[in-house]
């Protein structure tokens, strides 16, 4: 019963195709978008329980175009993520998205893009995930530019471009590694090995061009220039986009390669991430100098997530199992964090109409819950304790000092101050602002909005204080690297 | 008797031709038409079984020593390329039979048929012939058909871009026959293997006469199947040329002079000779510029055909890069791009006819909000974009992956990045068509869905050769396993 493994990726993909071809009415097609998820994520807690190192082949070509699939241990915590964020967007964005026609074909896309997703989660060597991660562009294309405005074509076509030329990268750094390998499946520890002594300039420029490549959808300067511009998409999509989708696999891609392709000893020994930490800090250093002066509040939140991601990505260029667990750990808080962020963003927008940050002044009152939400996100996000955010920053700062780099636990709390300086202000304008005195009427969203975001604050703030059975897993998987 | 079918193919189809001309119903016309060429279909399907359970089918015509040595060889690469090629030609012929009386005047449809069949014959002529009189004598046919099935449509840009394709052409054959020429004068032989051993022994007592020979072979040769700077004729005759015959000419008609390119390099030649003369590195950068600047120019076209035909010259540059590498693998890749991209390209070009048709516009912009009038035709559409672009699986990627793969064996990696340039180049060209076509308010506004649907039946050989695309993809290691000069 390998064959189950291939089940969450297919059944998105079908029932996408079911959704954009029949064309079912609102009613039919909910039910049809709500359970394909649903079953989707009891088939994915199915493999993680009972598929141990599965191997399922979709296609043996011959060596090169080998695709196969392997849920590991990482890629199963991928998928979970995944498939439950996939379950809020939906709820949240049928809501969002309302009644109007040509809802069809977003629904179509936005399936589709689960089980790709999924497939980059489950892939078993890196042509399998290159291909997911090509199919990916195409698929979340549609998704962003829904609104199908001038400007949303624009951005779409800004968004195609830098992910075509990232995949590029990405190709040449597989041909190159090919060439000498002959292998690209995923090890723990790599399959360059002792190879690298024969060359070590070429292994660099492979370390470069895949780093370089994989980090455009993730979103590192100076390639994080389509991030913001993809804010027209519609909330529920930007919010995927930034939780888990496309950027979430940037970096899970990256990850592949640094600790299961190339393996970090190869890394360390060519001194390739002595160049990509520089860039790596730059980034998290202005992500979050850019989201200050942001006044549209999804802009803020994009350049916000621009810095975020640098902190995940710390953990690819410092090779210490802390920073490795610090990363893993906050790619999967900053997920659901930051999801609760723009969906509370998405509902002022969507009730209030309300899109800057001077025009929320006095939303606490009209929207307590979401405010609430917001805030508790926030405050996740900034790391304070016991939050999500401060077990991860913690992890990442330790395994800084650990390599005894003093500068990079000053670059994290410098740039949680500057998270506390573009979150904050949103707090207390939306709290404190406005007359005091005026009464307001008490107006949440419907609960379909409603009740994802008051879940996935819940989630942050138990993840926040019972961290540590994740810690330990992800501590496992670090064992097996270091 | 399968020895024999190599020449039986095209008697079949020279005889069928004249045989046409008798009748004076094109609905008959059409029917003799498709019939003869299904069965040249069938028989190279035979003949490809055939040929790879063995090693080379060689038939020699008349006796092979004497002054001609007239010889057809056969082998596992020209099967192979025989059987897509006929394959192609049975599509488009399908596909023509619903098409062709919306864009050629009554009386010359018949003529289409005729000039298709003869054509088709003296391309599998040009595959098969292994001496340098039998390939002359076919090229000069099919350039001859070639003109007249694009000035067909009677306009006057026709009869310009007819014009202007005969005189470069003319050129062209002009200086294959000096090559020819020179190394009768040198060999005494016309049979490419004979000449092979008679050269292999003395070749370095003549090297400026060999290095002569090499370079009018590659630009006479050049110019007939547009390889870069010596293309201008082709984007007048391509998009002028009805849909069908545009078809045949940027998937077959071009290849063919390349493949014989090849035969002249390798077989007649060797790896050893050619690689020591400074022709490679010439055809090598002939093929970058052409895959670079190919697509710049696609980039820039309004009109669809123009910009379709235009990414011809591009894939061109592929297949003659892949001869510029001078290796065997670099061969094979060359051949299986042929093959790759004739059932690409032919189906583009179809497609693009059918838009034409049905938008009664040429201009690019004009196909905006197309995919909601006819959605299975743009999607076809997008796979072939996607193959152009090199989604993996798909021939375009195949060839990109092992063109690179050979630029490192052969330790010339910066070439690599010609290659992603240039596939980075097709995702502008290519993709604003889909994107537009699918997407956008502007663009969709007061579109009605499916308002242009083709008939099932018109659209089908376009559907078979996408799928004929994709098997080639999927195949792609057996098949340039099989590929050798």
């Amino acid at each position: 019963m390998n064959f189950a493994v291939l089940l969450p990726i297919l059944i998105p993909i079908i029932s996408g195709f079911i959704v954009g071809l029949s064309k079912p009415a609102y009613n039919r097609r909910n039910t049809i978008v709500i359970s394909t998820t649903i079953i989707n994520l009891f088939l994915v807690v199915y493999i993680v329980l009972f598929k141990n190192n599965t191997l399922f082949h979709m296609v043996k070509i011959n060596e090169l175009l080998n695709l196969y699939l392997m849920p590991d241990n990482i890629g199963k915590t991928f998928a979970i993520l995944v498939s439950a964020l996939w379950i809020f967007t939906t709820f949240y964005s049928i809501d969002y998205m309302g009644k109007g026609d040509g809802l069809n074909k977003f629904f179509m896309f936005y399936l589709i893009t689960e089980g790709v997703t999924l497939g980059i989660a489950f892939s078993g060597n890196l042509i399998t995930l290159y291909l997911f991660y090509e199919l990916l562009t195409l698929s979340t294309f549609p998704l962003v530019i829904e609104k199908g405005s001038e400007e949303a074509l624009r951005a779409g076509k800004k968004y195609l471009i830098y992910s075509f030329f990232g995949a590029t990268m990405v190709l040449f750094g597989i041909i190159l590694l090919f060439s000498q390998t002959q292998n690209l499946s995923f090890v723990p520890g790599g399959v360059v090995g002792i190879l690298v002594y024969d060359n070590k300039n070429l292994y660099l420029m492979v370390y470069l061009l895949l780093f370089l490549g994989f980090g455009v959808k993730a979103a590192l300067v100076p390639f994080h220039s389509w991030l913001p511009s993809a804010m027209v998409a519609p909330t529920p999509v930007s919010a995927l986009l930034h939780a888990v989708a496309v950027v979430k696999s940037g970096i899970f891609a990256l990850g592949r390669m640094t600790y299961f392709v190339l393996g970090w000893r190869v890394i360390d020994f060519t001194g390739g991430n002595r160049y990509t930490l520089i860039l790596v800090l730059l980034t998290i250093l202005m992500g979050s100098f850019l989201a200050i002066h942001q006044e549209n509040l999804k802009r803020r939140l994009a350049y916000s997530t621009i810095s975020q991601l640098g902190y995940v990505m710390l953990a690819l260029v410092i090779f210490e199992d802390s920073a490795y667990v610090g990363g893993f750990l906050h790619m999967l808080f900053h997920a659901t964090v930051k999801i609760t962020l723009f969906f509370c963003v998405g509902a002022i927008m969507h009730y209030e109409k309300k899109t800057e940050l001077s025009e929320i002044a006095g939303i606490g009152k009209r929207m307590p819950k979401t405010m609430i939400s917001f805030s508790v996100a926030s405050f996740c996000l900034i790391g304070i304790p016991p939050t999500n955010g401060f077990v991860s920053k913690w992890f990442l700062a330790i395994g800084g000092l650990d390599q005894g780099n003093y500068l990079i636990p000053i670059i994290l709390l410098l740039s949680a101050f500057f998270t506390a300086a573009y979150l904050i202000p949103v707090i207390s304008t939306a709290f404190f602002k406005g007359d005091p005195s005026k009464e307001v009427e008490v107006s949440e969203p419907k609960n379909f909005m409603l009740v994802p975001i008051i879940l996935l604050a819940a989630i942050n703030i138990i993840l926040g204080f019972f961290p540590n059975w994740l810690i330990n897993t992800i501590q496992a998987t670090a064992n097996k690297l270091f | 008797m399968t020895n024999y079918i190599p020449i039986i193919n095209i008697l079949i189809l020279i005889l069928f031709s004249f045989v046409m001309m008798l009748f004076k119903d094109k609905k008959k016309i059409k029917y003799i038409s498709i019939g003869s060429n299904l069965v040249v279909f069938l028989l190279s399907i035979f003949l490809m079984v055939y040929s790879i359970s063995r090693e080379v089918i060689t038939l020699s015509i008349g006796n092979p020593n004497n002054l001609l040595g007239i010889e057809f060889y056969i082998g596992k690469s020209e099967s192979v390329v025989t059987l897509v090629f006929t394959f192609v030609m049975l599509m488009i012929l399908w596909f023509s039979n619903f098409a062709l009386e919306k864009e050629v005047p009554e009386n010359r449809i018949s003529f289409f048929y005729v000039l298709i069949n003869i054509l088709l014959a003296s391309l599998l002529g040009v595959i098969y012939s292994n001496d340098l009189f039998n390939s002359y004598v076919f090229i000069e046919v099919s350039t001859l058909s070639a003109c007249g099935i694009i000035i067909l449509k009677d306009k006057k840009e026709n009869i310009k871009a007819t014009v202007k394709y005969l005189i470069m052409s003319t050129i062209g054959s002009g200086l294959v026959l000096m090559a020819i020429a020179y190394i009768y004068s040198i060999t005494g032989h016309l049979n490419i293997s004979l000449i092979h051993e008679t050269i292999v022994g003395n070749y370095q007592y003549h090297e400026n006469a060999v290095l002569i020979i090499l370079g009018l072979f590659t630009i006479g040769l050049g110019i007939k199947s547009a390889v870069f700077p010596l293309h201008s004729w082709l984007p007048d005759a391509h998009s002028s040329a009805p849909t069908p015959a545009s078809a045949a000419l940027s998937a077959l008609v071009i290849k063919v002079y390349v493949f014989m390119l090849m035969k002249v390099l390798f077989r007649m030649f060797n790896y050893e000779i050619v690689n020591s003369f400074i022709i490679m590195d010439i055809i090598l950068l002939l093929g970058s510029m052409g895959m670079i600047f190919g697509s710049i120019m696609a980039i820039m076209q309004k009109e669809l055909k123009r910009m379709v035909a235009y990414s011809s010259v591009a894939q061109m540059g592929y297949i003659v890069f892949g001869i510029g590498l001078g290796t065997v693998t670099g061969t094979a890749i060359a051949i299986y791009h042929i093959i790759g991209h004739a059932v690409t390209k032919s189906s583009l070009f179809l497609i693009s006819g059918l838009f034409i048709e049905k938008t009664g516009s040429k201009k690019i912009e004009d196909l905006k909000g197309i995919g909601r009038e006819m959605p299975l035709t743009l999607g076809l559409f997008t796979l072939g974009a996607f193959s152009m672009v090199g989604i993996p699986i798909l021939p375009g990627f195949i060839s990109k992956w092992y063109l690179s793969l050979t630029c490192i064996e052969v330790g010339r990696v910066p070439l690599i990045l010609i290659i992603l340039a240039s596939s980075l180049l097709n995702v502008l060209y290519y993709f604003p068509i889909v994107i537009n076509g699918y997407f956008g308010n502007d663009n969709l506004d007061g579109k009605v869905y499916n308002s242009k649907k083709v008939e099932f039946i018109r659209i089908l050989p376009i559907v078979l050769l996408v799928l004929a695309m994709m098997i080639i993809g999927g195949i792609s290691f057996n098949l340039i396993e099989l590929f050798n000069i």
